[in-house]
């Protein structure tokens, strides 16, 4: 495993104080944080510092990761000295929340997959983080209690959203072994995805989360939607825009056109007298669901060009035949 | 090639669907108070059913979950993280509109 530097992560020096670590990270969670941030890998980044901060605000394990000494380099190839841990009792967790770990894969679908979410509760640290202050309890609530909840983001395409789609998650669960350590496994599950969901809608996958400690229900796996944008479309809540272009004659005679919609091409019937930026609805044709949303056809009226004698002696006839200023004045 | 251990349905929480004031405050990790005071802001209606029991749409889950994300990783206030949800959505809108009309003006 790879060595992390915790205060190269924060951005702050070895001597920093517990005030100075705090300020550093609210300043760099408010820029990273997934819900606030438009920084690349803003997610992954936000985690990496949730974790340092994890060890640099608790005393006791910031003593500890000082104990490893200061010349480790970020990156490096990292083991815990063997007498590791002979020294340090931590009165925590690994994490606010038990530290169980959750680990949604990419798998399926590359670069749209579930992945994890750092700041939907799930405290899923580096294996630096576990060999060093070790996974905390992996199960729930302790004693008889139910288990703890699950949080994943997972993406998905306009297309999918419309016509549901799957994807196959990785799921690292405790189990506990015959004789009575925990160990992860890694198990695969592919999830059905129903179509019309939307963005920021949340998927509710029964008993998928943490085990109970004792005869209670497993918690359950939340897999939070959020929708890729779409080159055509532009999806809000069930409906959809699309900008579509059209000739001045189309939008002035009124024309019947071909629209691409996610369930395929309609016809539809521009009325005359269309202006550019108009907004004609396809009723139901957004994502499905009770109701189904609609698709919002915007238009957008493209002049041809000026480009041949031809085209030039129809604008001119144009300019001089028809009583029109397109400043709101009469020409003449 | 992956192997697959198991095949789940989702169930995709929505329109008409009550979710309990006490599982909200569990999903979204926040504390009946907060949910509370979110419903005096008009962040969420709940409704009273049956008398004492509170409920919360379940539409209203995504907005309570980035709240609480807000108010647990950032460290502020019910208020602070209603008003962020509600300028960052702001900013969401804004950013729609600004690219249905570059759509619009461009060439292509």
């Amino acid at each position: 495993m790879e060595f992390r530097d915790y205060y190269k992560v924060l951005g702050v020096e070895r001597a920093a104080t517990a005030d100075q670590i705090k300020a550093a990270y609210r300043r760099l969670a408010r820029k990273f944080h997934p819900d606030v941030s438009k920084e690349p890998n803003a997610e992954a980044r936000f985690k990496e510092m949730q974790e340092a901060y994890e060890v640099l605000k608790d005393p006791e394990k910031r003593a500890a990761y000082d104990e490893l000494g200061a010349n480790w380099k970020a990156g490096e190839q990292f083991r815990p000295p063997p007498d590791w841990g002979s020294g340090f009792e931590f009165s925590g967790g690994a994490g606010r929340r038990g530290g169980a770990r959750f680990r949604a894969g990419r798998a399926g679908r590359s670069g749209t997959g579930a992945a994890p979410d750092g700041a939907s509760g799930e405290q899923d640290f580096s294996d630096f983080f576990s060999s060093l202050f070790g996974g905390g309890t992996p199960f729930g609530r302790g004693g008889g209690g139910a288990g703890r909840d699950h949080h994943a983001r997972v993406g998905i395409d306009l297309e999918e959203a419309y016509r549901g789609t799957t994807r196959t998650l990785e799921l690292r669960r405790p189990e506990v072994k015959p004789d009575g350590s925990v160990q992860l496994r890694t198990h695969t599950v592919r999830v059905t995805i129903p179509p019309g969901v939307t963005e920021g809608q949340l998927i509710r996958l029964a008993g998928q989360g943490a085990p109970a400690g004792g005869a209670g229900q497993a918690g359950d796996l939340y897999l939070e939607v959020h929708v890729q944008p779409h080159r055509l479309f532009q999806l809000e809540g069930r409906d959809v825009t699309l900008t579509f272009p059209v000739a001045p004659w189309e939008a002035a005679l009124g024309a019947s056109v071909t629209v691409p919609t996610l369930g395929g091409s309609v016809d539809m019937h521009i009325p005359a007298g269309t202006q550019s930026g108009q907004k004609l609805r396809l009723r139901g044709r957004g994502l499905p669901g009770a109701p189904a949303g609609d698709q919002y056809v915007q238009l957008k009226v493209v002049l041809p060009p000026a480009n041949s004698p031809q085209a030039k002696a129809l604008y001119e006839e144009m300019r001089s035949k028809l009583d029109f200023d397109p400043r709101g004045q009469p020409a003449r | 090639m992956v192997r697959v251990t198991q095949r789940l349905e989702a169930r995709v929480l929505g329109e008409g669907d009550w979710i309990a004031a006490s599982e909200i405050c569990r999903l979204c990790w926040l504390d009946p108070g907060a949910v509370m005071e979110l419903a005096e802001l008009g962040v969420v209606a709940p409704r009273e059913t049956p008398p004492g029991e509170w409920q919360i749409p379940a539409t209203a889950l995504p907005r309570l979950c980035v709240i609480g994300r807000l108010m647990r990783d950032l460290g502020v206030n019910v208020s602070g993280a209603a008003l962020a949800l509600e300028l960052l959505e702001g900013r969401r809108e804004l950013e729609r509109r600004i690219r249905t009309l570059e759509l619009l003006v461009s060439d292509h």
